[in-house]
């Protein structure tokens, strides 16, 4: 097999475990919703449990992936590819933790009743949290920059039945129907959820990198370039309201420790 | 080939100062974080959202730089396991100064945080140890020391306390302003609590970098 085909078939492989890794927390949302919903602790140890294995796939592909870089010295598009894999590596793994850390909050939760609205919006993140996660991959396996771009957009559904939720927490504290321990970790629970979201967002801005090379923070660096080159306004530091107290740079010492590198 | 080798060494050096000036660059936007958390100053605010434009241009620089490097000189071994570290970083510390700009883009909403003492207190609090965490960082990565990464790990959890002291508080929260102030103050505590985590990355990174002790990289994977 020739370097081009064993690179090829490498990445198809890096490309096959990471949607394994994907389905692993995709399918584990659903069930630690589950859990948490019908106090089933035995679920919920057997996904807390489940992490390591997750954890176990990210190492074997981060390391799988700095061997493709050091031996087959990919570039361009090739070289964005193995890059993509290992964030993505990262971004999957933090959201099996995020599952785990759902999973831990309904052993903690264990016992306490919960009105139907409630139930009702964790179910939804949950759905919501489960979809993002779906697409995302969907996008990094079917190389969709336009599926990985309106990621951030649906996004601020979960965001919206995230705020409900909290909305609907105040209501259950201030009827008195929830104890404060029971309300701070189901807050925490729905932090977890919206971060899934974000997560699947950060997903989506590595698959367009992948495809396009695009960044976000291209989006800010050409503003800066823009501003260098005397095509953007910049404010006047020194009469705005409220200015910057942060001196100039010149005027700034160096921090102990810091050596005297001439600006990018 | 010394000569060459020589020449390598010192743009892996160069690299290495480059990340650290960006840290730099994050770090003084955190600072306006504080500061717009304690005073709502809007010209401060302003002054940050332009700062982030100049880390994110030089995350794109330095992110083009080490492909550059991966791709020219084909790096293997601990060569290869700093540039990859290198990229992991500068991710991170793009993410928080993504972070810091959230809590920025609450200063029109300054009033309302700080309507209620005992939330907001908690919040300038987490502000103290999301810094202090970040400096740690910044600290470990500029001398490169083994004992500081080590810190940092041993750290990753210094936030969970305030975190849920937050909580408790903003659900404790009465008045027709308090849900509004409650969700804006999550996000606030959520990107506070989200630096330190990254403070704690980096820390492993560097730890995995310093030892090459596979073991340590579980533990940035955790």
């Amino acid at each position: 097999m020739d370097i081009r085909k064993a690179f090829h078939q490498q990445l198809e492989d890096i490309t096959r475990d990471l949607v394994r890794m994907a389905a692993i927390v995709t399918e584990s949302l659903p069930h630690v919703t589950e859990a948490l919903l019908d106090g089933d602790l035995a679920e919920a140890q057997r996904l807390i449990d489940g992490d390591d294995l997750l954890d176990a796939l990210t190492l074997e592909v981060e390391e799988r992936c700095y061997r493709v870089l050091a031996l087959q010295n990919p570039m361009a598009s090739d070289l964005r590819s193995i890059i993509t894999a290992i964030r993505m590596a990262s971004e999957i793994e933090r959201s099996g933790d995020l599952v785990s850390n759902i999973a831990k909050a309904a052993r903690r939760i264990y016992g306490a009743e919960l009105r139907p609205r409630l139930r009702g919006l964790i179910g939804q993140m949950g759905d919501e949290a489960t979809r993002l996660l779906r697409l995302a991959i969907d996008s990094y396996a079917d190389h969709d920059a336009a599926l990985a771009a309106a990621l951030d957009d649906l996004d601020d559904r979960l965001d919206t039945v995230h705020h409900e939720f909290i909305e609907a927490l105040f209501e259950e504290r201030g009827d008195e129907s929830l104890p404060l321990q029971v309300a701070v970790q189901m807050a925490l629970i729905g932090r977890y959820y919206e971060r899934i979201g974000d997560h699947a967002v950060n997903i989506g801005e590595r698959v367009r990198y992948m495809v396009t090379g695009w960044l976000p923070e291209h989006t800010g660096a050409a503003r800066e370039e823009a501003k260098r080159r005397g095509a953007l306004p910049g404010l006047d530091r020194a009469t705005a309201p409220g200015a910057d107290p942060l001196p100039e740079e010149s005027e700034q010492p160096p921090p102990p420790g810091r050596s005297a590198a001439p600006p990018t | 080939m010394a000569a060459l080798r020589h020449g390598f060494t010192a743009e892996l050096d160069q690299l290495r100062l480059q990340a650290e000036l960006m840290a730099v660059r994050v770090d003084q936007n955190l600072e306006r974080m504080r500061t717009v958390l304690a005073t709502g100053a809007p010209g401060v605010a302003e002054a940050a959202v332009r700062a982030d434009d100049d880390v994110d241009a030089m995350n794109v620089s330095l992110t083009e730089r080490c492909y550059d490097l991966i791709a020219r000189e084909q790096p293997v071994a601990g060569d290869l396991r700093f540039v990859v570290s290198v990229l992991r970083i500068l991710g991170e510390l793009e993410r928080v100064g993504d972070l810091a700009l959230r809590v920025v883009k609450l200063a029109p909403e300054w009033d309302l945080l700080h309507r209620h003492p005992a939330s907001f207190d908690l919040l300038e609090s987490m502000a103290d140890v999301a810094v202090d965490q970040y400096r740690l960082a910044l600290r470990a990565w500029a001398t490169q020391e083994l004992t500081l990464a080590h810190e940092l790990v041993g750290s990753a959890r210094v936030m969970d306390p305030l975190t849920e002291r937050l909580m408790r508080e903003l659900l404790a929260l009465e008045g027709p302003d308090a849900v509004p102030c409650a969700l804006r103050s999550l996000v606030a505590g959520r990107s506070l609590d989200r630096i330190a985590d990254h403070a704690a990355v980096i820390g492993a990174r560097l730890r995995y970098l310093l030892t090459g002790d596979p073991d340590h990289l579980a533990t940035e994977i955790r």
